[in-house]
């Protein structure tokens, strides 16, 4: 681009697109016929106008315009579907699985017959106690008498009541 | 590489997530200070004819099944957090199952645990221990061998035997025992 392109550009493309005032174009016009340089640059300026104005707009081919217009409709159904990819497919069966593991780690809700046959083993449990309890009642009675072993046995239950008041103390 | 990564933490974390019931049933009542380990007298004289293992949950729900009843009964339940027992026949010598019981004895001994009771016979051996931690009763242990049996209770929590026949009576219940 030389100095003129530079310096007259604007005018020029104001006189090409008629927006150059009356008084302004005939002054460029005088300028113009001073300067073979500026004279040749609105002539350049004006056939390239006229070229581009000649352009014709070529259509394009059918198979093109058809596969350019169906881009948007495939985009938009790839969407609609996007959870068939791979990456969804993937998660949403992993839901099912993450749903049982959970639910295998919930406290099984037992039935009716399961906790009563859990109150008859607890009772069996708490008859072997008492079980224990008795024979070692007798065996204290046999060896120091009935007074004793009541005040042994009593001890070793206030002894063990303390501990459970002391727990309930450490609660509150 | 990336997918083989993330493919290796999937089925990673899916195991973990799968074997975590199961790791915390078996360790429920094992890793409670409580819990004792009575050994296995099975190969000497077969199963046990008794074998009751009650967890937390499960006694939550006798508690609660109680509560309508007797609060009373429900509330000394609620502190409790297992019951396991084990009563095997002895119809042959009870040497084994002495060796046993005085195995558990030492086991207990050095593990914290405190006499209450102890009853040592020719013919019957009987011992009750405890466990406190921090002033807190953590649990209860009860075995008796005699000619005929041998029986160990492990009671997990907090249990007061003086409340033990109130129990009884509440659970009506019919416990057929040899209570010679």
């Amino acid at each position: 681009m030389n100095e003129y392109d530079e310096k007259w550009e604007e005018r020029i493309n104001a006189l090409l697109d008629g927006e150059l005032s009356a008084d302004d174009a005939e002054r460029l016009k005088a300028e113009a016929s001073d300067d073979r340089e500026l004279a040749r640059a609105i002539v350049e300026a004006y056939q390239l106008q006229k070229a581009m104005d000649e352009v014709k707009v070529e259509r394009a081919p059918a198979s093109l315009s058809k596969r350019l217009n169906a881009i948007p409709r495939e985009h938009s159904k790839a969407r609609t579907f996007s959870f068939l990819q791979p990456r969804w497919a993937m998660a949403l069966a992993a839901i099912p699985l993450v749903v049982i593991t959970l639910s295998l780690m919930q406290p099984d809700t037992p039935s009716a017959s399961e906790i009563a046959k859990a109150r008859q083993e607890m009772a069996i449990a708490f008859a072997y106690l008492d079980k224990a309890n008795a024979i070692t009642s007798r065996e204290i009675e046999s060896s120091v008498g009935h007074t004793l072993a009541d005040a042994v046995t009593g001890s070793v239950n206030r002894a063990i009541k303390s501990q459970n008041l002391n727990s309930k103390e450490k609660e509150a | 590489m990336k997918r083989l990564f993330r493919n290796k933490f999937v089925i990673g974390l899916l195991c973990t997530l799968f074997s975590l019931p199961v790791i915390a049933q078996e360790d429920e009542l094992k890793d409670l200070p409580g819990y004792v380990d009575f050994g296995d007298l099975s190969l000497t004289y077969g199963e046990p004819k008794i074998t009751i293992n009650l967890g937390g949950t499960m006694l939550n729900f006798v508690g609660m099944m109680s509560s309508s009843e007797s609060p009373e009964t429900s509330e000394m339940i609620s502190k409790l957090k297992g019951i396991r027992v084990q009563i095997y026949s002895l119809e042959e010598n009870a040497d084994v199952a002495r060796s046993q019981f005085s195995d558990t004895k030492s086991n207990l001994k050095s593990s914290g645990w405190e006499p209450i009771v102890q009853v040592n016979e020719d013919d019957e051996q009987v011992l009750v221990y405890m466990k406190a931690v921090d002033g807190n009763m953590e649990g209860m242990t009860v075995m008796v061998v005699d000619d005929e049996e041998a029986v160990f209770v492990n009671v997990i929590g907090q249990l007061n035997p003086a409340e033990l026949a109130q129990v009884m009576d509440q659970f009506d219940v019919n416990v057929d025992l040899d209570l010679d």
